[in-house]
C-alpha cells in the first residue's frame, strides 16, 4: 500500500512540477498571483489533445500547445499594461477568456488520448517504468529550462521587477517587455505541465486546471518554509527554489493521496486539503518566526 | 557663456484633478558643480521640486531644462545615467531581497554599454575595491542580502550604488534624516566627499541648519511652494546658523 502511495506522489509531481515551477516564478520572483497559469495548464492539454485527435504528430501537438501557452502569458501582460487593470484582475480575466478559448478548441469539455499516439505512448506501450522514466525525462527537461532562465541575468531582472519595480523603471529598464517574457514562459512551463498530464492520465477536460494556481502556491510557500528550516537560510538558489517545488508539491500530493486511501467522500477532500494546507503553513512559518524572528 | 545644467523657467506644480498648487512659479538655475541645499518647513514643496526634476511628478507649468533639452525628451536609460535620486527611505534606491552584489550587477548591466558581458568575478572584484572606501563590512559580505543590513549601511549602500556611474545631477532627499547623528554625519561626509571627488552637481533637502550651513555653496529657501529666499556662495560664508534661520524660516 505504501510503495502505490508512493508511486502516485512521484508519478503525480513529476507532472505538476513544470506548473509548480512557473508558479514559483511568478509568485516568488516576480511577486505576481498569475491566475491565467491555470487556464495555460488547460490550454496545454487541450491543443495537444485535439492536435493529436486531428492526426498531427506529438511533437508538433506539444510545439503548438508550448506556444499556445507562451501566448496567453503574452495575453494577461498586455491586459495589465501600464498598470492600468490589477495583475489580479488581469489574472482572472485572462482565465475567463481562457475558458471559452479552451471549450472551442477542443469542441467538446473531454477529449480522450487513450487510443493516440503521443510523446509518451510508445514507452508506455513497452512497459510502465520506461513510461514514467520518459515522463520524467520531459518534466526535468522543461524545470531545468525553467531553472536556467533563472539563473540567467535575465532571471536577474524579473527578481528586481518583482522586489522594486519603480527603481528598475528609474534605472531606464524595460519594465513590460521583461513582464511579457516572464509570463510568456511561466504560461509557457504550465501548458508544458498540462500537456504532461494529458498524456499521463489519457484525457484533456476543461476543468482539469480548477483551483491548479492557489494550490501550486500554497504548496510551494510550503516546500519554501521546509527548505528554510532544513538549510537555516533564506538567501535566494535557483536549486532552492526547485528544490522548494519539489517538496511542496510532494507534500501536497502526499496528503491528497492519503486522504483517498483513507476513503474519504471526494465532496469533504478540497476543504480537507485546505485545512491540512493551513495547518502545515501555520506550523511552518510559526517555526521559521521563531527561529528568524519573521512576524505572523 | 557656459549654460547652466539645469534650467527652472517658472515652473509650477498642481495636484491631479485641478488640486491645490504644490509649486508656484519657480524660475532657479543651478551651474555645473553647485551643492545646492534646499531649506523650508514641512509641506513648502522641498521634495516635491526634487521629484519633479527625477520625472517623478510632471510639471503642470513652465519648463525643466537639462544642459538646454526638456527634461522630459530624455529617453529612460540616458536620464536614468544623468540624474540619480537618493531619498530618506533606502528602499526606494535598493533592491532589497536581493544580495549587495546583485544589485551593483543590475545597475552595471543597465548603463554599461549593449552587448557587453560583465564577468561575475571581475565584478566582484571591482565591486569590493570600490566598496572599501565606503564601508569595509559591505566590501566583505557581497553576497549578503540588503534586507539584512542596518539602516546606515543600506543608505550608504544606496549612495555608493548612486554614485558609481558618476551622474551629472544628484538628488538627495533628506537622506541622512532616518539615521543617528553619528551615521548621518559620517554619510554626509561621505557624500561631499563623492560629489567633490566625481565634481558632481548636488541638490540637497534638509530640515538640518548645521547640514545646511556646513555644505553646499548655494541656498534655496521655499516658503509654501515659492521661492522665498535664495543665498549664494559668497553670501553664504558669512551666514552662521541663526542668521540663516532668520533668512530662510
Amino acid at each position: 500500500m505504501m510503495n502505490g502511495l508512493l508511486y502516485a506522489v512521484l508519478t503525480q509531481t513529476l507532472t505538476f512540477l513544470p506548473l509548480a515551477l512557473g508558479i514559483s516564478i511568478s509568485y516568488t520572483l516576480m511577486r505576481a498571483t498569475d491566475m491565467t497559469l491555470e487556464g495555460s495548464f488547460v490550454l496545454g492539454a487541450a491543443i495537444f489533445a485535439r492536435l493529436a485527435t486531428l492526426g498531427f504528430s506529438p511533437y508538433i501537438a506539444a510545439f503548438c500547445a508550448l506556444a499556445a501557452g507562451s501566448l496567453a502569458g503574452v495575453m494577461v501582460s498586455f491586459i495589465q499594461r501600464g498598470g492600468r487593470v490589477d495583475p489580479l484582475l488581469a489574472g482572472v480575466l485572462a482565465t475567463f477568456i481562457l475558458t471559452s478559448a479552451n471549450l472551442i478548441l477542443m469542441g467538446r469539455p473531454n477529449i480522450s488520448l487513450l487510443s493516440q499516439a503521443t510523446l509518451v505512448s510508445s514507452a508506455f506501450a513497452q512497459s510502465d517504468t520506461l513510461g514514467w522514466l520518459s515522463v520524467a525525462f520531459y518534466s526535468i527537461f522543461f524545470c531545468m529550462l525553467g531553472c536556467a532562465l533563472v539563473a540567467t541575468r535575465f532571471g536577474l531582472r524579473l527578481r528586481a521587477l518583482g522586489d522594486n519595480p519603480a527603481l528598475l523603471q528609474r534605472l531606464g529598464a524595460p519594465l513590460e517587455r521583461y513582464r511579457l517574457l516572464g509570463f510568456a514562459f511561466t504560461n509557457t512551463l504550465a501548458a508544458a505541465a498540462g500537456m504532461l498530464t494529458a498524456q499521463t492520465v489519457g484525457y484533456a477536460d476543461i476543468n482539469m486546471g480548477f483551483g491548479m494556481t492557489l494550490t501550486g502556491i500554497g504548496a510551494i510557500i510550503l516546500g519554501q518554509q521546509v527548505l528554510r528550516r532544513i538549510l537555516h537560510s533564506a538567501r535566494f538558489r535557483v536549486s532552492a527554489e526547485f528544490i522548494a517545488c519539489v517538496i511542496g508539491v510532494a507534500m501536497y500530493f502526499m496528503a491528497l493521496n492519503g486522504l483517498l486511501r483513507l476513503n474519504i467522500d471526494p465532496i469533504y477532500l478540497k476543504m480537507l486539503l485546505g485545512i491540512l494546507l493551513v495547518i502545515f503553513l501555520r506550523t511552518a512559518l510559526r517555526r521559521s518566526a521563531l527561529a528568524g524572528g519573521i512576524s505572523i | 557663456m557656459i549654460a547652466p545644467l539645469l534650467q527652472l523657467q517658472d515652473v509650477s506644480l498642481c495636484l491631479p484633478n485641478g488640486g491645490r498648487e504644490i509649486l508656484s512659479h519657480i524660475t532657479y538655475e543651478v551651474q555645473r558643480g553647485d551643492f545646492v541645499v534646499i531649506l523650508g518647513s514641512n509641506g513648502s514643496g522641498k521634495s516635491s521640486l526634487l521629484k519633479l526634476l527625477d520625472r517623478r511628478y510632471r510639471a503642470t507649468s513652465g519648463h525643466l531644462l537639462l544642459e538646454n533639452k526638456a527634461l522630459g525628451s530624455f529617453a529612460a536609460r540616458p536620464f536614468a545615467q544623468a540624474v540619480r535620486t537618493l531619498t530618506q527611505d533606502c528602499h526606494d534606491s535598493l533592491f532589497v531581497s536581493m544580495s549587495i552584489f546583485e544589485n551593483y550587477l543590475l545597475i552595471c548591466e543597465q548603463f554599461q554599454a549593449r552587448f557587453h558581458f560583465i564577468r561575475r568575478k571581475h565584478a566582484r572584484l571591482r565591486l569590493a575595491a570600490y566598496l572599501e572606501p565606503f564601508n569595509e563590512k559591505l566590501a566583505n559580505n557581497l553576497d549578503q542580502c540588503v534586507a539584512d543590513l542596518s539602516g546606515g549601511e543600506k543608505q550608504t549602500l544606496a549612495l555608493a550604488l548612486a554614485v558609481c556611474y558618476p551622474p551629472r545631477i544628484l538628488l538627495l532627499d533628506e537622506h541622512t534624516s532616518a539615521l543617528d547623528p553619528l551615521t548621518a554625519e559620517r554619510l554626509l561626509l561621505l557624500t561631499r566627499d563623492v560629489v567633490a571627488q566625481h565634481g558632481m552637481t548636488c541638490l540637497m533637502t534638509t530640515h538640518d541648519l548645521v547640514l545646511a550651513e556646513g555644505c553646499g555653496n548655494r541656498i534655496l529657501a521655499l516658503r509654501n511652494g515659492r521661492i522665498y529666499q535664495t543665498i549664494e556662495a559668497v553670501e553664504k560664508r558669512a551666514l552662521n546658523q541663526q542668521q540663516l534661520l532668520a533668512a530662510c524660516y
